[in-house]
């Protein structure tokens, strides 16, 4: 077999189409669905609805911008559910009237700072001590509830600071909720930092290999610990903008988000196996499991059928995504 | 490495049923009722539910003979929640009144089954004169039953009683009657007629299931022009707000909707906040949102269990069986229906906790 | 008389390699053979056809006792007599010895249940037979190498083999377990038994063998009485491959800076006292048996493993290497022998991949730079001739050539002094391979210091103006190229570790 006769092959459609391919897919798919269900599900069609859509997936889609980063490592991140009860905690510990109530600015320095903390902790343990982030985060998940419940005594906590809710429930653009606004300014950030700056590269040649990155002189631990402090922080943002949403945190919200973060990220078209990562395509996977709720929920369909639904929607684009790749590795 | 992930993957799928049933809120404590009950009243046959008294405190106490101090012992689900602590302050009330000293002990959150059990042993050690106990899991405790029954103590079950034939009563809420004592609030308050929406904060537990089919078949039976929706199942803040989003889009005429627990009335009230919905709110149990809710008026009212009538019925059934009298199968600690009118009332808010 | 065993006109077709032509073997009962060649010269394939591990392309006839059998798989060959135990040994650790002996044979459970006791009752029956202290119930995991060979061996004698087939059985052994091994194939063998022996050593194949057949590039060459030849005999048989005259270096070593020097380099493991230098300009070639400790030499002086000792000198200055960063920041480029697993990003492009160990070079303020990377990347496929459409194309899908001159481009923006190339054309075909050494001569000529290991003798004769032999993680020996011949070569690679250990007290 010559050389010649293999980069011949790669000839087709030009990379950069090839590499959105997947992004091209899953965005169809978000526009099939909402197609279907503004057919079939009474008054789906409006623009309140699309909004409630986007809303209500931000918090999911801001925390899977940090998790697709550490997907892309081929780590996972277990820990962003309790996480972020535990970070919206104290939130409302740093800002709310009857507890600390520090001025705005201070009180959201803080409330990044413990997402950062939390990843820095998953990063540390990942990094320096070895152990697997599966396991790792799992003991943040477990933990994070704790101290979530611990500080909180089991208390709701209200936050009633009125700038806070508006920063991030008010609406600077008529119609248009902070929440949405924060969600693609984030998003933005985030597709930034993967496709243009050290860390997302890194994240990157981790996740295709990581003993060769090393072997080139990377200090992956130092990075590694970055990408997971990095997702703290953007858990930190889900955490506030979901506390601001309702004004109040119970401790004990937030069990099992980190799967519908994990499954918004795979969806997307991020590799579980690590070395592939998509910004938009996070997004759009946000997006497609909360319009299937959305959907069914509008059409009165049992919460059952609805998880029945966002499941197949998963395994068929991993599916999807795992056959066209394997033909594309196979020409 | 690659079966780990699939794993994973397949995990995310399953989990996103999870979160339907895992959720729970803190203030969420009720427990099943005994499908028989045999003291509730109708209350379709009164005209609130507030003034509604059970069997049970009819009976003239006064025939009761005093004690001597002795103890009786009360081993509850929980310790720190503020229900359980209205448990206990009824529970002194009716010790206070009759000369008997209440021992009250629970667990410090209502997963530690061995410590429960360790703390009713030490119960049974300590030989009190009886013994209340709120179960958590009955068949881990079923040796020590036997031990109690064998020791001649006693024994009342209370909130989700104990599958078992050794207690000799069972105080508990009878979340069938309160739900239909907030279905018939809700028909009264939207005006007899209409759509109304139903958010349930569980569908596998037997207090979910009451909550919900009692609201609905109270509907069904006497108030034809009231439409019930499909019901929806969320139990937690964010997944029932946006459910009431979703339905009140969907259902651009609902007038009201129903949550039965505190995330699930919560949750209703932001949806229809977000949507600028006009709605009416019916919730249950109580908790910092919900009170909040009703005092500013974006909820209409709620029912409440009454733990302090709970602990004091428990009580007094003991009092009871000490003096070898006897007593119904079930007694109904009964419920309140609370709203902007009486929530500040001190018999009303005994009960209630944030 | 019959033979034991006949092997005649075996091939083994591997897609696009043909491992074995027509080789034929014989052994006769009462008989240790040993087996010599060079890596890759099909041993161990023709040893696992024998086996049952691997089917031998049509035409191939294996005879045993005078009769043809046709193996079928590893059962089948077990049935008929045949063991092999190889040079990985092939048990689960963390089983005890007993389980691992029972592991996948029929009665060691029953129903599904497995009975613990009686398996380590009937281990203990065969250790006893066998004359072997081991005992049964230990976890196979904590016994030392040597230890779990005797499982090994206990494990095929339990078959009642009448063939035993040892494929480089002292890898990991040391002397004195040597010699217990070589006391228990004394003891195997009978007059209605055989023994086939593998391995590199010549004392050992010296010692223990009758006589000795040799294979080179996959082809029968010779089978010879041990006592009636010189052990010389047998390597030159072994490498006797044609060397072509002008496959030596075209450069010359003008100057006499030395950029890399490395002194007393000790490993945990291995590496016992490593001390060499190399000049600017010039190549250094390692050439050694698998197993010997040059790719373990690599991984040392770049960071990239722990060593127990030794000092690293880059240009004259002591620098402390305590991982691949140091050695990166040194100036020490390594290319490792296994690209996929530890030099290339598949899944990323070239110009990514190019400029991979430089990206600070590539960033301002932790944002990359992305015109400069496509710049760069261009300008070194260019120079390296990298046949790739564009930059852009992901390097899963360029040749082993064209991935090898991407890891070298990595190092050259990074402007590496040194760079280590270990097996440099593995995987590469063979009209690719001229190329890699043309580059590495162009490399030489650019002022680079360069290592290269290698375990093909014309190839290290081909690039290297000097020539470090390795044995048991000793260097034994330096040659010039104009000296070095690959008998000399072999004949340093294969010396006894009795002999090394002797050198160095």
């Amino acid at each position: 077999m010559s050389t010649q006769a293999e980069t011949k092959q790669s000839g087709g459609l030009p990379p950069f189409l090839k590499s959105s391919l997947q992004q091209i897919f899953v965005f169809l798919a978000l526009v099939l669905i909402y197609i279907v269900f503004m057919v079939v599900a009474p008054n789906f069609a409006s623009l309140g609805v699309a909004m409630d859509i986007v809303q209500q997936s931000a918090y999911i889609g801001v925390m899977a911008l940090g998790a697709t980063f550490i997907i892309a490592t081929g780590g996972i991140d277990l820990s962003v559910g309790t996480g972020l009860s535990f970070v919206a905690v104290m939130a409302g510990v740093f800002l709310a009237g009857d507890w600390w109530n520090l001025p705005l600015g201070a009180g959201l320095l803080l409330t990044l700072l413990v997402g950062a903390l939390v990843g820095l902790v998953n990063g540390l343990n990942i990094s320096f001590l070895g152990l697997p982030p599966f396991i790792a985060t799992l003991a943040m998940m477990m933990a994070a509830r704790g101290l979530a419940l611990v500080v909180s005594d089991k208390q709701t906590i209200s936050i009633k600071n009125p700038q806070y809710i508006w920063l991030f429930n008010g609406e600077i653009i008529p119609g248009i909720k902070n929440a949405i606004v924060w969600f693609i300014l984030l998003a933005i950030i985030a597709s930034v930092m993967l496709n243009k700056t050290l860390l997302g590269r890194y994240a990157i040649a981790i996740g295709s290999n990581e003993e060769a990155t090393r072997l080139s002189g990377v200090n992956v631990k130092f990075w590694k610990t970055l990408i997971y402090v990095t997702a703290g922080v953007f858990m930190a943002l889900g955490a506030i903008l979901y506390s601001a949403r309702f004004g109040f945190v119970q401790p004990a919200e937030g069990v099992g988000f980190e799967l519908y973060v994990i499954a918004a990220v795979v969806i997307g078209g991020t590799s579980l196996a690590g070395g592939r990562a998509n910004i938009i395509g996070t997004v759009v996977g946000a997006l497609i499991m909360e319009t299937l709720r959305k959907g069914l929920q509008m059409m009165g369909v049992a919460q059952e059928w609805q998880l029945v639904a966002t499941g197949v929607v998963l395994l068929l684009a991993v599916f999807i995504d795992n056959v066209r790749r394997a033909r594309a590795a196979a020409v | 490495m690659r079966m780990l992930r699939s794993t994973l993957a397949l995990g995310a799928v399953l989990a996103l049923g999870l979160t339907a049933c895992g959720t729970s809120t803190p203030a969420e404590t009720a427990a099943p009722a005994p499908a028989d009950t045999t003291t509730a009243a109708a209350p379709a046959e009164e005209t609130t539910p507030a003034e509604e008294t059970t069997p049970a405190e009819e009976a003239p106490s006064g025939e009761l003979p005093k004690g001597n101090g002795e103890t009786i012992y009360l081993v509850s689900k929980g310790f720190q929640h503020r229900f359980w602590q209205a448990v206990k302050e009824g529970a002194e009330k009716a010790g206070a009144e009759y000369n008997y000293k209440v021992e009250f002990v629970g667990p410090q959150d209502e997963t530690q089954v061995t410590e429960q059990l360790n703390q009713l042993k030490t119960a049974l050690d300590s030989k009190p004169v009886a013994i209340g106990l709120a179960a958590l899991d009955s068949g881990a405790a079923s040796e020590l039953l036997n031990q109690i029954q064998a020791a001649n103590i006693p024994l009342i079950a209370f909130d989700s009683g104990v599958d078992s034939d050794i207690p000799l009563t069972t105080v508990s809420t009878d979340n069938t009657a309160a739900a239909e004592a907030a279905a018939q609030h809700m028909v009264e308050l939207i005006g007899g007629s209409g759509q109304v929406g139903l958010i349930c904060h569980d569908q596998t537990s037997t207090t979910g299931k009451q909550r919900c089919n009692g609201f609905q078949d109270w509907i069904k039976a006497n108030a034809p022009d009231v439409t019930v929706l499909e019901p929806q199942v969320a139990g937690a803040v964010d997944l029932a707000a946006n459910t009431a989003k979703s339905m009140i889009q969907a259902n651009p005429e609902i007038k009201g909707i129903y949550g039965t627990n505190e995330a699930a009335a919560t949750g209703a009230i932001q949806g229809a906040k977000e949507s600028g919905a006009d709605l009416v709110v019916v919730g249950f149990d109580s908790g910092k949102t919900q009170i909040e809710a009703i005092k500013d008026g974006s909820q209409a009212g709620a029912v409440t269990q009454a733990p302090v009538k709970m602990g004091y019925e428990t009580v007094i059934a003991a009092i009871k069986a000490i003096n070898g009298q006897e007593l119904p199968k079930v007694i109904d600690s009964g419920f309140e229906w609370y709203d902007k009118s009486n929530i500040d009332d001190p018999a009303i808010a005994a009960n209630l906790y944030e | 008389m019959t033979k034991l065993l006949e092997l005649k006109n075996v091939s083994k077709t591997f897609p696009g390699v043909k491992a074995l032509q027509n080789v034929q073997l014989d052994l006769n009962a009462g008989e240790v053979l040993g087996l010599c060649g060079e890596n890759g010269a099909g041993k161990s394939t023709l040893m696992k056809i024998l086996t049952g591990i691997y089917t031998p392309d049509p035409g191939a006839e294996i005879w045993l006792q005078g009769q043809k059998v046709d193996v079928r798989d590893v059962n089948h060959a077990r049935d008929l007599g045949l063991s092999i135990i190889h040079q990985e040994l092939n048990m689960v650790p963390d089983l005890t010895v007993a389980q691992n002996l029972y592991l996948g044979r029929p009665g060691s459970s029953k129903r599904g249940f497995v009975d613990d006791k009686a398996l380590n009752r009937r281990a203990a029956e065969l250790f006893e037979r066998l004359n072997m202290r081991i005992n049964p119930a230990d976890r196979v995991g904590d016994l030392s190498v040597a230890r779990q060979q005797m499982v090994e061996i206990a494990r095929a004698l339990d078959f009642d083999s009448k063939i035993l087939v040892m494929d480089e059985p002292t890898a990991a052994l040391t002397i004195a377990e040597t010699d217990a091994l070589m006391d228990m194939i004394r003891d195997f063998v009978t007059p209605e038994t055989g023994l086939i022996y593998i391995s590199h050593r010549m004392p050992e194949i010296e010692e223990i063998t009758d006589r000795v057949t040799v294979l080179r590039d996959g082809q029968y060459i010779d089978t010879v009485v041990t006592d009636d030849v010189e052990m010389r005999e047998i390597i030159s048989l072994m490498v006797g491959r044609e060397v072509s005259g002008d496959a030596r270096p075209r450069t010359t070593v003008d100057s006499d800076e030395v950029l890399l020097k490395v002194e007393g380099l000790n490993t945990k493991k291995l590496l016992r006292n490593v001390n060499f230098e190399v000049r600017k300009g010039e190549v250094l070639g390692f050439a050694g048996l698998v197993g010997a400790g040059r790719t373990e030499v690599a991984r040392a002086v770049f960071g990239a493993d722990p060593k127990e000792s030794g000092e690293i000198y880059v240009h004259g200055k002591r620098v402390n290497v305590r991982n691949a960063g140091d050695a990166v920041r040194a100036g020490i480029g390594y290319l490792s022998e296994d690209r996929k697993t530890y030099g290339l990003l598949l899944e990323q492009d070239v110009k990514y991949n190019a400029v991979l160990a430089a990206m600070n070079d590539f960033s301002i303020g932790g944002f990359v730079l992305d015109g400069k990377i496509r710049t760069v990347g261009q300008e070194y496929s260019d120079k390296l001739r990298v046949r790739t459409p564009s930059v852009n194309q992901l390097l899963g899908k360029l040749s082993g050539g064209n991935q090898q001159k991407v890891v070298i481009a990595k190092w050259l923006v990074r402007n590496s002094d040194i760079l280590i190339f270990d097996e440099p054309t593995r995987g590469i075909d063979v009209g690719a391979k001229e190329e890699i050494y043309t580059l590495i001569e162009e490399l030489c000529a650019a002022g680079k210091a360069i290592i290269v290991i290698s375990s093909e003798l014309p190839e290290v004769l081909r690039v290297s103006h000097r020539i470090a032999v390795m044995a048991h993680g000793h260097i034994t020996g330096v040659l010039d190229n104009a000296e070095a011949t690959q008998e000399n070569i072999m004949e340093l690679a294969t010396l006894g570790k009795a002999q090394l250990e002797g050198n160095a007290a």
